[in-house]
């Protein structure tokens, strides 16, 4: 059943492409974060990975030249935004959490290393 | 001397460790990044990363079930087909008037511990995620499935059929939703430069910046291109958007349900160009054609921006299923 398999249009011409032709960040937007979520035996909830979920924005989404453009209609796609941050908000506010917590791990990095200081704490724009 | 460098430390410290601290996340950002494909393109990278292994976790014995799809117990499925492990291949197990197709993994590797810390690895995430994906998509060639979220892991064939039955009602809805129709996949790429040229000649008020600035030298002209620049970009960004828009609403048009994802990075897709969409349809089957059609045509339409839209599907209906009956732990 050639016809039935999936097949890019475009990109890869051939049909029933195997799977290593595959885009992985198609592959990770859909099993990562869709699909049916049913309870198993073992839990693993798998935005609770911390470096998994970093990454993976990283690699998966490159947001700020969209926004730049005004297209943005992902944020309002609710099932995304559980990507990270659980109960909703908005993908700019998420953006903005994360800007915080990476902002506060350089502090805490900067004061592991001696460097940075006491000026951190107030001076936030 | 050394007074005004203190002055002039006094008043320039902040806006300098500010401007330091977001040179500093951009670092962190780019060597994340670069860590995350390195260890995709080597496996011994990943070997080499200082977080302590935990030995008795290595040591777990025994299996675990790695369940991929639920279709119709009367709907055809391959067999013997690899999963995610080596050693497993796919079997289903039946309740309820369901099939689970499941493999059989080791704990060693698939147990919570150690799964916590595969997932952290980019190179054993691309292999497992794959797999995954091609157990759905043989699956897919023959019948109408429910995709299940990577993993849902049970310890035995009995949690999968308890699972089955406590669930029928959710997977019994989701597969009459699902029967006879398709999730396509929509992607626009534009050429950035063409795109900015395109938009040059589109404009009037670009063309008259450019008939001013052609007569003007010095600091009047710097400003002057300034202005262009601007105004090019903001005439780019918005053909982008309406392209945008126009692809997604033709397609929405032609489905019953539509999803919009975010753009996708270029490191990890290798695409070219600017990603304006990345969306997903659902599509009744004999609708697909439509569906071709309409992606040549726009193509066509819009190459005078270098548009590309890359059409592709079927995909296992990922983004067409219920969220799920379970509250993610």
């Amino acid at each position: 059943m050639e016809g039935r398999s999936l097949q890019n249009r475009t990109g890869n011409p051939l049909p029933g492409r195997p799977s290593e032709a595959t885009n992985l960040a198609d592959i990770l937007e859909r099993v990562l974060d869709k699909g049916i979520v049913i309870a198993g035996d073992i839990q693993i909830n798998l935005l609770d990975i911390e470096l998994l979920t970093i990454k993976l924005r990283l690699l998966i989404a490159s947001v700020d030249r969209a926004r730049e453009m005004g297209i943005n209609w992902w944020e309002s796609d609710s099932s995304l935004q559980s990507l990270g941050s659980g109960d909703g908000g908005n993908g700019a506010r998420q953006l903005e959490q994360e800007n915080r917590e990476l902002r506060e791990r350089l502090e805490r990095l900067e004061h592991a290393l001696g460097v940075g200081s006491e000026s951190q704490k107030g001076s936030k724009k | 001397m050394t007074d005004e460098l203190a002055r002039w430390a006094a008043a320039r410290g902040p806006a300098l460790r500010a401007r330091a601290e977001e040179e500093a996340v951009a670092v962190l950002r780019d060597a994340l990044v670069a860590a995350a494909l390195d260890e995709r393109g080597s496996p011994q990278a990943a070997e080499q990363r200082p977080e302590p292994r935990e030995p008795e976790a290595e040591h777990e014995p025994g299996e675990l079930l790695w369940a991929y799809c639920v279709l119709s117990a009367e709907s055809p499925h391959p067999v013997h087909q690899p999963g995610v492990a080596p050693a497993g291949t796919v079997e289903p197990i039946e309740a309820a008037g369901l099939t689970a197709l499941v493999s059989r993994v080791p704990r060693a590797e698939f147990g919570e511990q150690p799964l916590r810390r595969n997932l952290n690895d980019l190179t054993w995430l691309e292999r497992v995620a794959r797999a995954h994906e091609s157990v759905l998509e043989r699956t897919l060639e023959e019948s109408t499935i429910v995709p299940l979220r990577l993993c849902t892991l049970y310890e035995s064939d009995e949690g999968v059929r308890d699972m089955l039955t406590r669930e029928a009602p959710a997977l019994l809805g989701a597969l009459e939703l699902l029967a006879g129709r398709e999730e396509w996949s929509v992607k626009v790429l534009v050429d950035p430069a063409r795109l900015a040229e395109e938009a040059r000649s589109r404009s009037d008020q670009v063309k008259a910046l450019e008939g001013e600035l052609a007569g003007r030298g010095g600091g009047g002209a710097y400003m002057l291109r300034r202005r262009l620049e601007r105004q090019v970009r903001e005439q780019a960004d918005s053909l982008a958007r309406e392209l945008a828009g126009q692809v997604h609403a033709q397609f929405e048009e032609r489905s019953l349900d539509a999803v919009t994802r975010q753009p996708q990075n270029r490191e990890l897709s290798g695409h070219e160009g600017d990603m304006l969409l990345n969306s997903a349809y659902l599509v009744e089957r004999e609708r697909v054609s439509e569906l071709q059609d309409l992606a040549t045509r726009l193509e066509q339409d819009h190459r005078a921006l270098g548009a590309r839209i890359e059409l592709s599907g079927p995909w296992p209906p990922y983004n067409f299923v219920p969220a799920g009956t379970a509250a993610v732990p």
